[in-house]
């Protein structure tokens, strides 16, 4: 009861401000007439009695201010006191104001900015019910399964409390009939996805157990599809429910939306439309991968029941595993088929491919705006220490009058409190801004994240400003508190306060000039990574080649066929005006796709051995291979492919028309190969043979080739086999590949030029087929997103903290210079040359400098370490990196210490002498 | 004559006692205590007023803006149901404080 009057008074007082003061006056006058006029009866004269009131209440002023000390909340009143005293303050220093807080603007977006995209790739649990019970299957490194081990696992889907599965990597549909694709990204997922996970369908219906049948349920396919696409494709049309939904030209009946919350399992990815793992024939009919036991598509996810811990589903799951292994077990290769024990993982923020490939770019970039921050703050520390030092005067009277050293020390932190509140402010439009460019950049793909201003993020930046104001708003407080009433009277400029200026400051810019460093470092760091990539020889020509992507999943083509199609295909746009050669293949340079297998080597002193680990078979995986593994990189290639990408032929012959599906097995190596395999001596005449399938036949290698790079720029040569398109076999693709890559040499270096034509080329031979088209170099340039993003970050970054470190050091520079200008004078009086000045005060600056370069590269080689894995082709310990690095900052730093020495030098000593 | 400083704590008490039988403005209740305390205690209006304010703002007071005995507008004091429940508290305190005392006095 008490407290709400209380809180009900201070609110009267805070709003009613006026009205309140009037009254407390009102009462006081009051009192005086009352006393006065009592006093008049008694017989004292008019003029006397008021006196003698005055006297009685002690002053006016004093007991309302006494009044108003004693109310409750007197301590928000002086707060609010030094809140409109500080403002008062900044609007006055207007440039001082603008440059704090467009410094904490650019700081605090940068980390705002930043740890948004983090928040939501990294920190963000899965919009769905209790996400807690959720649990991923893994089996070290491996996180994905076939549809034999999931169909085995749904089985037991009574070990928790339900499991389901989905495609782990997004399978893209096309919604057009033929010709340009109209690509949208889908997920196959279990029937029982959504109701284990507990969305709840906005409209119509999620799955049902029946949907999962094999090419569909009862009512035929079905697919649920996704908010945004709703609303992108449907315009958010009620009645989408029911409608059919044509994906790669196969008719399916739309049954449900998900609701706005609900962006996938894979975070960072948005998914359109999910279809039942068992529509996934008739949409890829001969592709299917249900029953391949070597497809590793699916992960598989599940619910814990109530009270059991990830570790005793763990041991469920192992407790069944052998059982597992056994009836999902492939053809011919067994030892460390499933050998791996299974285990269940929390996955309360879901999987997410974006995920671990940013995760520690992401975290570095985390670091380094939260050390920019860190410089930023060191700063505007030495300007409002600078500040303080000019109001050193004032402090010294204000304590000499009585006011706690406390109460100053409020004052200061207030103000630095306001600043970082502007400055945060100010940081919402600029982490906004950089957020959404940062996306941008990320991919070009349907890269979704979900970044709103909400309570969160604003919550984050109110923690970093409120941080921020402490470091940079502690050290100037410290000393307003240390200041003594004497140093009032004395002169300022010989007051040890303010050689006690100096010393913070220089510690500050120290600590400027090391951080400043390390980002250096990291910025040299990925800088050189990205130009080595970009300088990678790729054993190709980037520029001549444009890449035509054909999918004839869903058009109207015969499987005999297709090959004389792909066929007809390249000797139609050779035809092409400004082709030179043209060539196809089943996997395109760059596109992160991987075919590899084990392989024996006729004269090869290998031994045959399962037991090395290794991506095997065909998919997107960034997995190393061992060299100790017998495994091989496999592509498929037309006559001609060689050619068009400008590699050179070294032995043999390359592959022709000749080599059709009939004739004899044959092949390119490239050097990589060799060496791997042969010791670098010749291949040609040697063979190779699969290891799977003994009957399969036997591969002579007719020709050697230069290397070049196939998976990624990080991989510029993988042992590599290249097999005449017509003679791939069914593994893992069928013959001949319904996804072929058609790669086409322009005579000029601007390749995209021959996209329509080239379109309009292979629609003349079948109109049906989807194109895709793009240029080597962009696909090049795509691939190094992330090491473009983390160079140009990085570097940006290092030069905003160099800038701000050159700044530090040129004001305390300044600053001495300033101090000791008599000294400087009465020296120059005595015959000291402007050389012998200068000197005098760069010896500072030097000290500064090479104590803050020595400091940081000692922390640069330490934390460089953790950056290694996203170096390329340099140690963390660069040697070239860090001596550049370190002669940037050297000579930033001697610009900086040079105006103020130079200034100095100019001083004139008569000037000096007659202002002392 | 010379004034007594009023014992801590007690000016509160006092200040309800007052207000439960009539209400009076800040000069009234300076002029009453003194009479009541036959001019021994004379309450410093700077003590007076913060106090005032204080009962105000938890409610044990309420006041009111009225014409005072010689037409002046002055700022009445009342006594609340809540001021009537602490004064009644604060006197029992006070009669136990003072039987002690006078006990300890008397027995010595």
């Amino acid at each position: 009861m008490t407290l709400l009057y209380r809180l009900a008074s201070m609110a009267k007082w805070i709003v009613g401000r006026e009205r309140a003061e009037q009254r407390l006056d009102d009462e006081m006058r009051a009192y005086l007439d009352l006393s006065a006029a009592d006093k008049v009866r008694d017989g004292v004269p008019a003029a006397e009695a008021r006196r003698l009131a005055v006297i009685e209440l002690g002053g006016v002023e004093q007991a309302k201010e006494r009044v108003r000390a004693a109310r409750h909340g007197a301590v928000l009143d002086d707060i609010g006191r030094d809140v409109r005293h500080a403002l008062r303050l900044l609007a006055r220093q207007r440039t001082f104001t603008v440059v704090i807080v467009l410094t904490l603007a650019l700081g605090i977006g940068a980390n705002t900015a930043i740890f948004s995209i983090v928040d939501s790739l990294v920190l963000r649990t899965l919009p769905v019910k209790d996400p807690a019970r959720l649990v991923v299957l893994v089996a070290g490194p491996q996180t994905t399964w076939t549809n034999p081990i999931w169909e085995e696992i749904q089985r037991r889907g009574d070990l928790v409390d339900g499991a389901f599965a989905w495609s782990r990597f997004d399978a893209e549909f096309n919604l057009s009939r033929g010709g340009e694709t109209q690509l949208v990204s889908g997920v196959w997922a279990s029937a029982n996805s959504f109701t284990v996970l507990g969305v709840m369908p906005m409209l119509g219906r999620t799955f049902e157990p029946a949907d999962d049948a094999r090419g569909g349920g009862p009512g035929g396919p079905v697919a649920v599809i996704s908010y945004a696409f709703w609303q992108r494709h449907f315009g958010g049309a009620r009645d989408v429910v029911g409608r059919a939904l044509m994906l790669d030209r196969t008719p399916l009946t739309i049954v449900g939306v998900t609701p706005r919350e609900f962006s996938g399992l894979n975070p960072g990815r948005m998914f359109d439309v999910a279809v039942p793992l068992g529509a996934e024939p008739l949409i890829r009919g001969r592709e299917s991968r249900l029953d391949r036991r070597t497809s590793w598509w699916l992960a598989v996810m599940a619910r814990l029941k109530r009270g059991q811990t990830a570790e005793q589903a763990t041991a469920a799951i192992r407790g069944v595993q052998p059982q597992i292994r056994e009836a999902t077990l492939p053809p011919g290769r067994a030892e460390r088929y499933l050998s791996e024990p299974l285990t269940f993982q929390a996955a309360a923020t879901g999987r997410s491919g974006l995920r671990d490939q940013y995760q520690r770019p992401l975290t570095v970039i985390l670091v380094v705006v939260g050390l920019v921050l860190l410089i930023a703050c060191a700063n505007i520390a030495n300007l409002l220490l600078a500040r303080a030092t000019a109001r050193g005067h004032e402090w010294s009277v204000r304590l000499a009058l009585g006011a706690s050293r406390g109460r100053l020390a409020r004052q200061l932190l207030i103000e630095s409190l306001i600043l970082a509140a502007l400055g945060a402010a100010a940081s919402l439009v600029i982490a906004q801004w950089a957020s959404d460019l940062l996306v941008a950049q990320l991919s070009r793909d349907s890269v979704f994240l979900d970044l709103p201003l909400d309570w969160r993020m604003l919550g984050v930046t109110a923690v970093i400003a409120v941080v921020a104001a402490l470091v940079f708003g502690v050290a100037p407080a410290m000393r307003a508190a240390r200041g003594t009433p004497i140093d009032a009277l004395k002169d300022r400029g010989r007051s040890n306060a303010a050689t006690g200026r100096v010393s913070i400051a220089n510690g500050l810019v120290l600590t400027q000039v090391i951080l400043s460093m390390v980002l250096l470092v990291c910025a040299g760091l990925f800088l050189r990574t990205f130009d080595k990539l970009m300088h990678v020889p790729l054993g190709l020509d980037r520029d001549r080649v444009l890449i035509t992507d054909i999918d004839a999943r869903r058009a109207d083509l015969e499987l005999q066929s297709r090959l004389a199609t792909y066929e007809r295909i390249r000797e139609r746009v050779l035809r092409i005006p400004g082709v030179t050669s043209a060539g196809l293949s089943v996997i395109a340079p760059l596109s992160g796709a991987l075919w590899s297998r084990r392989v024996e080597v006729s004269g090869s002193s290998r031994v045959r051995t399962d037991d090395v680990d290794g991506p095997e078979g065909f998919g997107y995986t960034s997995r190393p291979i061992p060299d100790a593994s017998p495994l091989a990189i496999f592509n498929g290639i037309s006559p001609g492919w060689i050619a068009t990408y400008g590699t050179p032929l070294l032995a043999g012959r390359d592959i022709s028309e000749r080599d059709g599906p009939e004739s004899p097995r044959v092949a390119l190596v490239n050097q990589a190969f060799a060496r791997k395999f042969l010791g670098g001596a010749n291949p040609v005449g040697h063979t190779v043979h699969p290891y799977r399938d003994a009957g399969s036949p036997v591969i002579e290698i007719v020709g050697l080739v230069s290397d070049s790079v196939l998976r990624t720029v990080r991989e510029p040569s993988l042992p590599t086999v290249y097999v005449p398109f017509s003679q791939t076999e069914d593994d893992p693709k069928p013959v001949p590949p319904p996804e072929v890559s058609l790669s086409v040499r322009a005579a000029s270096t601007s390749p995209a030029a021959l996209t329509k034509s080239v379109a309009a080329a292979v629609g003349d031979i079948n109109s049906t087929l989807a194109l895709t088209s793009y240029s080597l170099a962009d696909q090049l340039s795509e691939t190094l997103v992330q090491e473009r993003l983390l160079a140009m970050l990085s570097a940006s970054f290092g030069g905003l903290a160099l800038l701000m470190a050159a700044v530090g050091l040129y004001g305390v520079t300044s600053y001495a210079v300033n101090l000791r200008r008599v000294e400087i004078g009465i020296r120059m009086a005595l015959g000291a040359t402007r050389v012998a000045v200068m000197r005098l005060v760069l010896a500072r600056v030097t000290l500064l400098v090479g104590a803050g370069i020595v400091g940081g590269l000692a922390i640069a080689s330490w934390a460089s370490r953790y950056v290694g894995s996203l170096l390329y082709g340099l140690d963390p310990g660069d040697p070239i990196t860090f001596a550049a690095s370190a002669a940037t900052l050297a000579v930033i730093g001697a610009v900086a210490g040079w105006v103020p020495a130079h200034r100095a030098s100019r001083l004139d000593p008569t000037q000096v002498l007659s202002d002392m | 004559m010379d004034k007594l400083d009023i014992p801590q704590g007690t000016l509160e008490l006092m200040i309800l006692t007052i207000l439960s039988r009539e209400p009076l403005h800040g000069y009234g209740i300076s002029q009453r205590l003194a009479s009541l305390s036959h001019d021994n205690f004379q309450v410093n209006p700077g003590s007076l007023f913060p106090s005032l304010y204080r009962l105000e703002q938890d409610g044990k007071l309420k006041a009111e803006w009225r014409a005072s005995e010689n037409n002046r507008n002055a700022k009445y004091y009342a006594i609340t149901a809540a001021g009537r429940k602490q004064l009644e508290q604060h006197r029992r305190r006070w009669d136990r404080i003072s039987f002690a005392i006078a006990s300890v006095l008397e027995g010595a």
